[in-house]
């Protein structure tokens, strides 16, 4: 092996606390580094998104939690993901196109927005165009979107469980306007919703992990 | 009373009627308004939250009341004492005095009286009084996870 960065498809403990100290010091270079360095070795994006980019930032809002650091070092470090994310792209972009779209985006007042982001990315690695709208989209907006591009896919994220009654609002009037478009939900807030969504919309989808996401684009 | 006992204690709240949900939704700007400016009134305010944590009230406010509209909706007492808990350790973490969270649910529940039915407050006051007889219980378990991590840094 080239280094020790890499450990059996794991992100080394060293390298994930380093990139950590790097986001919650500012440090964005260093970030950047380390993950270059990661994808030198063509590094699978899930397993990055979710053991680097998701751990890291899950720890910096413990720390938060715990009065650690202070809310513009979260959001800072939220922006230095985006932005490593964003420089990924070629290593996202697939030639091989598969001719479906989904629309992916937050919920209506949901502010957090980087696990759709990811979403969104999986989808584009396998060859779908992936229409990702950010953070709180306001249902109005999303059914124009849908109207407009006509997606075979609509994928919501959830992050803070005071955000459901905005993601049933949004699902009721999908199904209500497009009864034959499924859509994927997925989020932190989702592990505590799955069987009551499931069991409420007979189109929803949970997805609970990129992994599952990746077996879910597999058998479409 | 450990998490899993607040959990057990939890899942004895009955569900609220949908006429409950109709008019806290229809009143929640309104009522969160009239508990900032309740509690930005009292003489004791910064002893209760802090110094300079007034902004961070007024957004536990906003945030208790659609947190409190989406656990009626949809009951789960998993998510709601984690959630209890994590309101507990990151404003505890930040200065709010253990006495806020007596202040915040009885000024809750005195607007309720005077702003909403009868048949609402009826329905929604056993959560207040659970959170109220076991705030206790979540200022023990989240200060001793707040005093874990202050030991090991």
């Amino acid at each position: 092996m080239k280094d020790n960065v890499l450990m059996e498809q794991k992100i080394h403990e060293a390298t994930y606390q380093k990139y950590l100290n790097g986001l919650v010091s500012a440090n964005r270079n260093l970030c950047y580094e380390i993950v270059e360095r990661i994808m030198e070795n063509k590094f699978p994006i899930p397993i990055l998104y979710e053991s680097l980019f998701r751990d890291a930032l899950y720890e910096v809002g413990r720390l938060w939690e715990y009065n650690r650091i202070s809310v513009a070092i979260e959001h800072m470090a939220t922006a230095i993901t985006e932005g490593i994310m964003n420089q990924l792209y070629s290593d996202i972009i697939n030639p091989e196109r598969v001719g479906k779209q989904i629309i992916v985006s937050s919920v209506e007042n949901e502010s957090h927005q980087v696990g759709a982001k990811m979403v969104a990315d999986i989808f584009e690695m396998n060859g779908w165009d992936a229409i990702y709208l950010g953070a709180n989209t306001p249902l109005g907006e999303l059914l124009t979107c849908i109207s407009e591009f006509n997606p075979q896919l609509v994928g919501l994220s959830l992050s803070v469980y005071y955000n459901m009654p905005c993601l049933e609002k949004m699902l009721r009037q999908i199904h209500l306007d497009y009864p034959d478009l499924n859509v994927l939900v997925g989020g932190q807030a989702i592990s505590d919703a799955k069987d009551f969504l499931t069991a409420s919309y007979s189109n929803v989808t949970c997805i609970a992990s990129l992994d599952e996401l990746a077996q879910y684009i597999r058998s479409q | 009373m450990n998490k899993e006992q607040l959990i057990e204690s939890a899942m004895a709240l009955k569900t609220v009627k949908p006429e409950t949900l109709a008019e806290l939704s229809s009143k929640q700007a309104h009522l969160v308004a009239k508990i900032n400016q309740t509690m930005l009134e009292r003489p004791d305010i910064k002893m209760l939250v802090g110094e300079n944590n007034l902004e961070m009230m007024k957004d536990n406010h906003a945030n208790h009341a659609k947190f409190v509209y989406s656990i009626l909706q949809r009951p789960n007492a998993q998510v709601l004492v984690a959630t209890v808990l994590w309101v507990f350790r990151s404003y505890r973490s930040r200065g709010f005095h253990q006495n806020y969270w007596s202040a915040q649910l009885n000024t809750w529940i005195n607007i309720f009286k005077q702003d909403l039915s009868q048949e609402t407050c009826d329905d929604i006051l056993p959560l207040y009084d659970w959170f109220i007889i076991n705030i206790p219980h979540f200022t023990n378990l989240s200060d001793s996870q707040l005093e874990d991590v202050d030991t090991k840094h």
